[in-house]
């Protein structure tokens, strides 16, 4: 519904490389050492002012990278938010038999306990692909140099707690 | 909708049944008592500490706040009343319908994250409505928003002003004031704390706080749980997992797939609570909060990982309430079965029907008041944020000085409080439906705004207008239908029966948001696209550079455009 409308001109990814969004000379240094990656390269010389924002068809490599990322997630979610009550809906005997050991009914233990658990994983999941994505684009956030100087230290080692968690 | 009038009537209307929850033991306990009066203080001590007078610092505390502790305070931002006394209750009075609750309340943040959480950093505007009316270029969306979020924060608090009485008849007992029952009275004195706290300090305050907060209401919770299980001889150290032994000895109705709830209505429900999450104004707040966008996301994660801390054991609680109160007070479901206000305490009553010692019990009670007051602190601040700057500010006072807008804000709260326990005085459902509506609320007439505005540039001032107003009568005509808080025909509502079946208030999300949306996208393509800036600004929000703190995507845009002109002139 949202592809009918594609304003002409800049949208195209080849396109936008060609922009005359020049980068500046130190960028251009980080991009020789960052191995020649073909997508890192045509992301470096795009300007995302320049570049349409559509959930359905993402305009640049990043992007792309990055909307393959939500789009996995969002779909095993789906399935474990919603799957277990439905299929309790399908199968209610099966679906209602005692676990072995811990003795729930499976239903309760996937709407009580699974659910929730996995909405955290896939969290984590999420964070440490968009971190991936963002080392191999040479996106560098999350301590920002004025702030290890600072007093805020406590909140840089939550920064990092974050990933080795 | 005359504000006063329905207040009056409100107060009109004589109490049929007081809210007293059977086999709670109602009387003045002296050191549960010292530990909520201590506690408050504490609060009340903290934010006179970080009063501040700068609405910068009063609003985001300055964005300085990092991973885990932004984190902790998502989680008692999120953690009311609801989820530590209404989720237990509505495990216990509705069995697996309730699950319905644990799962939209965990699994919404997951959205949030890949959606809209870093996305929203990058923005960096202060509030929703500050959002909304700068995407979209409007005064008019600006205070639809924020009217919605003044709404939501009221509806929501009103759920949080009933635990609070509830859980305070176990601590203070009934005063016995004439004309007012002990329900009544506590509620007031709790929200009356909770409003002067607030009127007090700004968000860094509580911001510290909310940190304070989770660290005693998850701590309460647990072992109050673990106590509970193991006095009564239910678990041992993982009650987590070890109430799933005691399932087949409760009532089939406690784990029956559909005896509480039809398999829509679970659906429907878990639908509004999940978006619903995504499109709280007092939850997004806190994304504004951090470093930066990676900060933003990694402390989502942390925020799910406190909530989950919470709603793994809410289940638990409830099975050992259900089981205690079976043997020890009568049968829980059927006539007359557990009241919904002995529901709504059924963590407090668990532990109390253990045979904990009474200040144990205190704590358990402690941590909901807690629950409740951090709650409606974050919803207050949004509320008033709203209306100091979004709508004084912004469009009533241009020119309002920083003093005049933090006036107003703490004016709004008072306000709002008042409103809150007028209609807090005799609440007709349990608190866990009361925060329900203003989640369907939110997802209805938020969310949708949040989702096109960050992720379809062409989304525009149109579509986002004719969006808000189609999603705030769909989300009055379920409210109307029902009756809710004594609308219409005193409460009885309209009553067709279709429509409470297929669009329950409880969870009206999942009719109302794909007509939101549906309405936003065709009413955006067929009038024009929002201006070239408008749509920078949406750019700017996905561009992964890094952006500097204090640094709004707005003002990022206007200096490259100032650079392009520039070159171009050379």
């Amino acid at each position: 519904m949202t592809g009918a409308e594609r304003p002409q001109s800049e949208l195209d990814p080849d396109e936008t490389n060609r922009s005359p969004a020049d980068p500046d000379p130190a960028e251009e240094t980080t991009l020789r050492t960052d191995g020649g990656m073909s997508d890192v390269e045509r992301e470096q010389q795009i300007d995302y002012l320049d570049v349409e924002i559509n959930l359905l068809r993402p305009a640049t490599p990043f992007m792309r990278d990055h909307q393959r990322v939500i789009l996995t997630g969002f779909a095993i979610w789906v399935l474990t938010t919603f799957g277990p009550i439905t299929a309790t809906r399908l199968a209610p005997g099966l679906m209602t038999q005692p676990m072995p050991i811990l003795q729930f009914p499976l239903h309760y233990f996937l709407l009580a306990i699974v659910g929730p658990s996995s909405a955290l994983l896939l969290s984590i999941w999420y964070c440490r692909k968009r971190d991936e994505i963002d080392e191999k684009y040479g996106i560098k956030q999350g301590i920002p140099e004025a702030e290890t100087a600072e007093s805020v230290s406590e909140d840089v080692t939550a920064a990092d707690g974050g990933v080795s968690e | 909708m005359n504000g006063a009038t329905l207040a009056a009537d409100a107060m009109a209307l004589p109490l049929q049944t007081e809210l007293l929850p059977e086999g709670l033991n109602i009387s003045f306990k002296l050191l549960p008592a010292i530990l909520v009066i201590g506690m408050m203080l504490t609060f009340l001590a903290a934010g006179f500490l970080y009063k501040v007078a700068d609405s910068d610092d009063m609003w985001v505390a300055g964005r300085s706040i990092g991973n885990v502790e932004n984190g902790m305070a998502i989680g008692a931002n999120w953690m009311s009343a609801a989820s530590y006394l209404g989720m237990a209750a509505l495990i216990a009075l509705s069995g697996v319908y309730g699950l319905a609750f644990v799962v939209g309340w965990t699994t919404g943040y997951f959205i949030l994250l890949i959606f809209l959480a870093a996305q929203m950093r990058r923005f960096g505007k202060y509030t929703a409505p500050d959002f909304i009316g700068d995407r979209f270029n409007s005064d008019t969306a600006r205070a639809i928003a924020a009217i919605t979020t003044f709404l939501i924060g009221f509806v929501y608090a009103l759920g949080q002003a009933r635990g609070m009485g509830l859980v305070g008849l176990y601590i203070l007992g009934d005063p016995g004031i004439p004309g007012v029952t002990g329900y009544q009275a506590m509620m007031i004195v709790f929200m009356v704390i909770t409003i002067a706290y607030l009127s007090l300090s700004g968000m860094l305050g509580a911001t510290k706080n909310m940190v304070l907060q989770y660290v005693i209401l998850i701590g309460a919770f647990l072992v109050g749980l673990l106590v509970t299980g193991w006095t009564a001889g239910f678990s041992t150290i993982l009650p987590q997992l070890e109430y799933g032994v005691l399932i087949s000895e409760l009532s089939a109705e406690f784990s029956a797939p559909f005896a509480g709830g039809s398999y829509y209505l679970w659906i429907a429900t878990c639908f509004s609570l999940i978006f619903g999450t995504c499109g709280l104004p007092h939850v997004l707040v806190r994304f504004y909060t951090v470093e930066n966008e990676r900060v933003a996301r990694w402390s989502t994660v942390w925020g799910l990982f406190f909530i989950c801390l919470l709603y793994l054991s809410a289940p638990a609680f409830a099975a050992f309430g259900t089981a205690l109160y079976g043997s020890e007070i009568g049968a829980v479901y059927g006539d007359p079965g557990m009241s919904s206000a002995a529901g709504d305490v059924i963590v407090v009553l668990a532990a109390q029907l253990a045979g904990l010692p009474s200040w144990l019990v205190g704590i358990v009670a402690a941590g909901g008041i807690a629950a409740a007051v951090a709650t409606t602190a974050g919803l207050f601040i949004a509320a008033s944020s709203a209306i100091s700057h979004d709508i004084y500010a912004t469009i009533i006072n241009e020119d309002a000085t920083q003093r005049q807008q933090v006036l107003v804000g703490r004016l709004s709260i008072i306000a709002i409080g008042a409103l809150s326990i007028v209609f807090a005085l005799d609440p007709q459902q349990p608190v866990a439906a009361l925060v329900s509506f203003a989640f369907s609320l939110a997802a209805i007439v938020l969310f949708p705004m949040f989702f096109l505005g960050l992720w379809w540039e062409n989304t525009n001032r149109q579509g986002a207008l004719s969006g808000m107003i189609v999603g705030l009568i769909v989300w009055f005509i379920p409210m109307f239908n029902e009756g809710n808080f004594g609308l219409i025909n005193g409460g009885a509502g309209w009553g067709i029966d279709v429509l409470a079946t297929w669009m329950p208030a409880i969870g009206s999300g999942l009719v109302g948001v794909p007509i939101v949306f549906a309405v936003t996208i065709v009413v955006s393509l067929v009038t024009d696209e929002p201006p070239e800036k408008t749509k920078m600004l949406v750019r700017q929000c996905h561009s992964p550079d890094p952006m500097d703190r204090d640094v709004t995507a707005a003002e990022i845009v206007a200096q490259k455009t100032e650079d392009r002109v520039t070159s171009d002139d050379d």
